[in-house]
């Protein structure tokens, strides 16, 4: 827990960070409050170790910025040789993390398609697509004028039948 | 909100899968070293994953050398136990002051208040 008052000597891991770890490490494993705060110092003073042997091996070598070499031989001379392999793992993530956002950003540009194709055939799309809906269009229309046709007809001879009934009644009617 | 989410690093979000500790805080801590100047970003992911290592390391070799796994509970003392054991551990003697009872302080006080004041007379 970071002290308010800004002292850098009360830097430390937030306590929280520290007892998920010991939590994944030792599940259902009762942990003491005082073994807890122990380990949150335990860290910081780790780090400082770590620190100070990197820096020390920095110094030794030509270069101003503490590197990734500095701090795996710092583990190795300070008895922590174990760590290296998982360690450096995770420095070839960073390493593949970075060269993907890299890539990524050039992967858009290297399509190896032009615009001017990848324009040419969006338009190609659209006009398909304008076609597709016209013929649709079309045949509703025709549909509908066939299905009025036949109604006309229908009621045309409805009519047609009728007209020819009556016509019947009214002889009928002179012969009596 | 830094709490919360301890892997806030705007630099490279994916690689923070594999650490759990705060980067930011680590190297804080780091440059409050007397002499440290800068460091590398990835010097300082390789420290924050030795760190969690080292977290899980202490843990594990305090409760399997200690008295907690009979009791299933990790103590200070196991802690400590492993510490003087373990000579790469060694570093972390002088932040692990020797517990004592309070009643024995107090005791321990005394004696020497006692012892002063007969020296004074």
């Amino acid at each position: 827990m970071a002290s308010s008052s800004g002292n850098d000597d009360d830097l430390t891991i937030p306590r929280a960070a520290i007892n998920k770890m010991i939590k994944e490490t030792l599940p259902n494993v009762r942990v003491a409050n005082d073994a807890r705060e122990l380990v949150v110092n335990c860290c910081t003073e780790f780090i400082h170790l770590i620190s100070s042997e990197a820096n020390e091996i920095c110094n030794k070598s030509d270069k101003k910025t503490i590197s990734p070499e500095h701090v795996i031989n710092a583990l190795e001379s300070l008895g922590f040789a174990s760590y290296i392999t998982e360690v450096k793992d995770v420095l070839q993530e960073c390493k593949t993390v970075a060269l993907k956002r890299r890539k990524a950003s050039s992967r858009l540009e290297n399509l190896g398609i032009p615009e001017e194709e990848l324009l040419r055939q969006q338009q190609e799309l659209f006009a398909k697509a304008r076609q597709q809906q016209a013929e649709l269009a079309q045949q509703e229309w025709l549909q509908v004028q066939q299905a009025a046709q036949q109604a006309q007809m229908a009621a045309a001879s409805a009519s047609a039948a009728q007209q020819a009934g009556s016509s019947q009644d009214e002889d009928e009617e002179d012969d009596l | 909100m830094s709490r919360n989410n301890p892997n806030k690093d705007s630099q490279t979000p994916d690689a923070k899968k594999s650490i759990s500790l705060p980067v930011s805080r680590v190297r804080l801590i780091m440059k409050s070293s007397p002499d440290v100047s800068s460091i590398n970003q990835d010097a300082l992911f390789l420290t924050t994953k030795a760190t969690e290592l080292f977290v899980q390391h202490l843990a594990l070799s305090s409760f399997n050398n200690g008295s907690g796994k009979d009791s299933n509970t990790l103590e200070y003392s196991d802690l400590a136990k492993t510490t003087e054991e373990n000579e790469t551990f060694h570093f972390l003697t002088d932040i692990l002051p020797k517990k004592i009872l309070a009643r024995d302080y107090l005791k321990t006080l005394e004696q020497m208040q006692e012892e002063e004041e007969e020296a004074d007379l």
